[in-house]
């Protein structure tokens, strides 16, 4: 019963999100406009500078390229179905979370399905620069391939949901986390273009198993590009775990979530 | 000043700025060093300098980035503009000088990042003359990206939604005006057009001065193109803003 009533209420969400831009079709192309050029520039970036250095700790253009679009599919997938979560911070500010904790649905469900003007364009660009950037790459393309890069991106969509939630629960005890929210999504885009075998020990560490950004598309694309030395002292199949750490992580920021929501008590509407 | 002091009551948002750049200026380091590191130097930019430029270009960032005639458009969105027209001001003059004590303000955050950021890299200094010209060419830079912000304010007069086009403007003067990558590392022909636009008059030349790319016998050439590219955006500005008050004022009567 609760299941169906959350599958229409899904529905319904998808449904006003098409319809709003539908609506708004001039806004849609403009920030269609920006999502294009914004990784546009990213990976023209990365152009430019290969074509005056052969490779980077060596990682050709067309590698990177790969790296880069194991990052944007994930990145895009989280952003089509769990952006909303990121609204959670206004919600409090503005009381109207309160409104979800007296309502019968999950409030995170609740959350989740907040109709804004979401389409899946970003969605599809990821699609086609992932499988562009497959076949510039080489990569080749078994069954191994096949069955795991859908949960990669599954998994690296759930690592982005875990910072995504986590930052919003902290929204609980500070008013204003969008700053935090900044920070941590810029270290990920810029510290993911990279392999991560160029950073200091440290860094590298931090990026795998604190923030485990990693795992989002670095150590899957260096399995797939057949890598033998990824940085780390570990047999390169890890790349394949991050369906798994996507769970973990998402779990760990769901459970910070609910101890969160115990201890709300809203901001004094 | 109470833009000034509007803006240091956000002290996490100033420790998140200089945070922010810190950590740009190591992946920077990290990023340059690699790549430097395992082919051979491009020619008349060797490691030093580009982390230099890098660097400097970041800390120009602090200020260049910032859209000091926001207000125009936050007035158009909600309406309030129409009683500023009312005031005995000079309106076009209040806008700039609201948006001064931000400037300011994120000017004299360059000093502390700079002398963090020496903590990271070392930076070449150039010699008094090419400092002093630098300075004035990235002044110029300054109001070129000015004009630039100011023009897409004023579209707000006939298009209220214009968030998204500014965020474009600003990725492609980082890529296109030399901020990411130097100008100088593109192809030959796509760099001898991108060095005539006016993005790059914001972030190449005065970078490109500053590194000693561009040699004491071009300097007045680089900033007569900077100028250049101010006298023709503030042009451009004018007649927008003439164009734009007389529509509100039409609208309003």
């Amino acid at each position: 019963m609760r299941a169906r009533v959350m599958a229409q209420v899904y529905r319904q969400y998808w449904r006003v999100n098409v319809l709003t831009t539908l609506e708004y079709r001039a806004n849609f192309l403009l920030w269609f406009g920006f999502t294009f050029v914004y990784h546009g520039t990213a990976i023209a970036a990365l152009a430019v500078v290969l074509t005056q250095f052969p490779s980077m700790d060596g990682w050709t253009f067309r590698a990177m390229a790969f790296l880069y679009a194991m990052w944007m599919m994930s990145h895009a997938l989280h952003n089509t179905f769990f952006s909303a979560v990121g609204d959670i911070p206004d919600h409090v500010r503005e009381g109207e979370f309160d409104r979800f904790l007296i309502r019968p649905l999950d409030p995170l469900f609740q959350a989740i399905t907040t109709p804004g003007q979401i389409f899946p364009d970003e969605l599809i660009l990821a699609l086609a620069t992932f499988v562009a950037a497959t076949i510039y790459s080489g990569v080749a393309v078994t069954l191994t391939f096949i069955v795991f890069v859908p949960l990669i991106w599954i998994g690296g969509a759930l690592i982005d949901l875990g910072f995504n939630l986590g930052i919003s629960t902290a929204a609980f005890w500070f008013i204003r986390v969008d700053t935090l929210r900044w920070i941590v999504l810029q270290l990920e885009q810029e510290f993911t273009r990279y392999p991560l075998s160029i950073y200091t020990r440290g860094v590298r560490l931090f990026l795998t198993f604190v923030f485990p950004f990693a795992f989002m598309n670095y150590l899957p694309a260096a399995y797939f590009l057949h890598k033998t030395d990824i940085g780390l002292n570990v047999n390169p199949a890890i790349g394949l775990l991050t369906p798994l750490i996507g769970i973990v992580f998402a779990s760990a920021a769901y459970v910070f979530w609910r101890f969160g929501l115990d201890h709300y008590q809203g901001v004094g509407h | 000043m109470t833009a000034i002091a509007r803006e240091a009551t956000y002290r996490f948002e100033v420790f998140t700025a200089i945070g922010s750049l810190l950590v740009r200026v190591f992946l920077l380091r990290t990023v340059w060093t690699a790549l430097y590191a395992h082919n051979a130097a491009p020619a008349h930019l060797p490691l030093h300098a580009i982390i230099t430029y890098s660097t400097v270009a970041l800390l120009m960032g602090l200020v260049l980035d910032i859209d000091q005639t926001r207000l125009l458009h936050d007035k158009l969105h909600d309406g309030s503009i129409a009683t500023d027209f009312m005031k005995p001001i000079n309106v076009p003059l209040y806008f700039f000088s609201d948006g001064t004590g931000e400037v300011l303000f994120h000017a004299t955050l360059i000093v502390p990042s700079l002398l963090l950021a020496l903590f990271l890299v070392h930076l070449d200094v150039p010699d008094p003359a090419a400092l002093a010209v630098f300075f004035v060419s990235f002044g110029l830079g300054y109001l070129v990206g000015l004009c630039i912000n100011f023009i897409l304010n004023c579209t707000a007069f006939w298009t209220l939604e214009i968030s998204a086009v500014q965020l474009i403007v600003t990725w492609v003067t980082d890529l296109l005006g030399g901020q990411l990558v130097p100008l100088v590392f593109f192809p030959a022909a796509l760099e001898s057009v991108l060095m005539f636009l006016p993005f790059a008059a914001m972030f190449s030349t005065p970078l490109l001065i500053y590194v000693g790319r561009i040699p004491p016998a071009g300097w007045a050439g680089a900033l007569a193109i900077q100028f250049a590219w101010f006298v023709i955006l503030a042009g451009i500005s004018m007649v927008m803003w003439r164009a734009g008050a007389r529509r509100v004022v039409v609208q309003g009567g």
